[in-house]
């Protein structure tokens, strides 16, 4: 089937099923959705509608039990572990909730972590380090460590790790979860800014509807189906 | 560029402060004992109790290592998951893993020669002084200390292989799932 070239994620009747205490739950239950490059999406729906899972299969973190994920032209649903962690490496960045940094590595070091299995020089490594710190405001932190630092200074610093490599898409699980209002707002702020300057494809799920303002695009899910897109 | 790891998980490993010092602590023990006591079964001062205390100092150190790649697996699991997906592969996080286990090994065998240097003056000294203290003097000889770091070194690989097989079995999944889930 040709891929359009906008087209930067593909789901094609994707399904997922869980066996969770003897129950099988349905996951994902035929989704067909379509985000082009450069979009800002944002998948909304209750807890365990099924929009981490879709965000887990979409980034070749889960495979699904039927269906096609066309990241980039490529189905990665058939992609070998390392091939996927290529991938990942190459052209995603993750935010987490819990911003998932190394307690024992500094800012910087965090932010570097990402490029160390990589051919590039260190002095390389630290100059886009010490760019993506610098593009969400946290240059002046870059020697602390992660105890040291703030919620939503934490959640920058994860922030400039997903985007030193420079990826197409960051791929964002309730990113501002943990996070106090102030601090919401600056995180999605930057989101939606690396989205526009690096034209950077953005997705973003959570559950709260405020945030739809930021998007191009939401997804709207429930009972792992989407019901909506708008 | 596994160079580069390695050298991430000796800082990474010299920040946990507090395992890395009475792992290298206990190691250093272990190497001393066990070379102290390969030497008293190659002399057969104390006859074969030399050699079971040696095989018991085995034992100890093969558990200890096991305790150690166990520990710096399963404590850092939501650390290598994270890893894995920011595009981390197996290879390169077995190579911080690696890195972490062999350099608290080496650390272990420096202070070991450097106390060496320390007692064999010493015993030295009370053996050219004939000074009798009421103690068994014994000087350990390089064989036994290159024997007992072959040991260790075997230990290490064993304890090396499990922990790459451990981190093989953990799921970058674990990296987005809550605090406490």
């Amino acid at each position: 089937m040709p891929v359009d070239k906008d087209t930067m994620i593909e789901a094609i009747d994707v399904n997922k099923e869980y066996r969770r205490a003897g129950a099988i739950i349905r996951a994902l239950a035929d989704v067909n959705v379509t985000i082009k490059s450069g979009e800002f999406v944002i998948v909304q729906g209750p807890t365990g509608c099924g929009k981490s899972t879709l965000l887990n299969v979409l980034s070749g973190l889960d495979l699904p039990d039927s269906g096609r994920i066309i990241f980039d032209g490529e189905n990665i649903a058939r992609a070998t572990e390392d091939r996927l962690s290529r991938i990942r490496r190459q052209k995603i960045g993750f935010v987490f909730q819990d911003f998932n940094l190394v307690p024992t590595l500094t800012c910087i070091e965090n932010v570097e972590a990402l490029l160390w299995p990589t051919v590039l020089r260190e002095k390389e490594i630290e100059n886009r380090a010490i760019a993506a710190l610098r593009d969400v405001n946290l240059l002046e932190r870059k020697d602390h460590y992660p105890v040291q630092m703030s919620g939503g200074e934490k959640q920058r610093c994860g922030l400039a790790r997903a985007i030193i490599h420079r990826p197409r898409v960051i791929l964002a699980d309730e990113p501002t979860g943990n996070l106090d209002p102030a601090s919401e707002k600056d995180v999605m702020d930057l989101l939606k800014q690396i989205n526009k300057d690096m034209e950077t494809t953005v997705i973003v799920v959570t559950h709260r509807g405020s945030l739809s303002s930021y998007a191009d695009k939401v997804v709207r899910m429930e009972k792992g189906a989407i019901v909506n897109i708008k | 560029m596994a160079f580069r790891l390695w050298r991430k998980a000796v800082l990474m490993t010299l920040r946990e402060k507090k395992i890395f010092t009475v792992f290298t602590l206990i190691y250093t023990s272990l190497i001393f004992l066990t070379s102290l006591f390969i030497e008293l079964s190659i002399t057969g001062e104390i006859g074969n109790i030399a050699g079971y205390f040696v095989a018991i100092f085995f034992g100890v150190s093969l558990f200890l290592s096991l305790l150690y790649s166990w520990i710096i697996v399963s404590r850092n699991r939501r650390t290598w998951a994270t890893l894995k997906c920011i595009g981390y592969t197996n290879k390169d996080i077995n190579s911080l893993v690696t890195g972490k286990i062999f350099f608290t090994t080496l650390i272990g065998f420096i202070i070991v020669i450097e106390i060496l240097f320390h007692y064999t003056a010493i015993i030295g000294y009370l053996k050219s002084a004939d000074i009798n203290l009421g103690i068994r003097t014994v000087l350990i000889g390089l064989g036994p200390v290159i024997v007992t770091f072959a040991i260790f070194v075997v230990v290490q690989l064993i304890a090396i292989i499990l922990a790459n097989r451990r981190i093989y079995k953990v799921r970058p999944i674990i990296a987005l799932k809550k605090v406490g889930e």
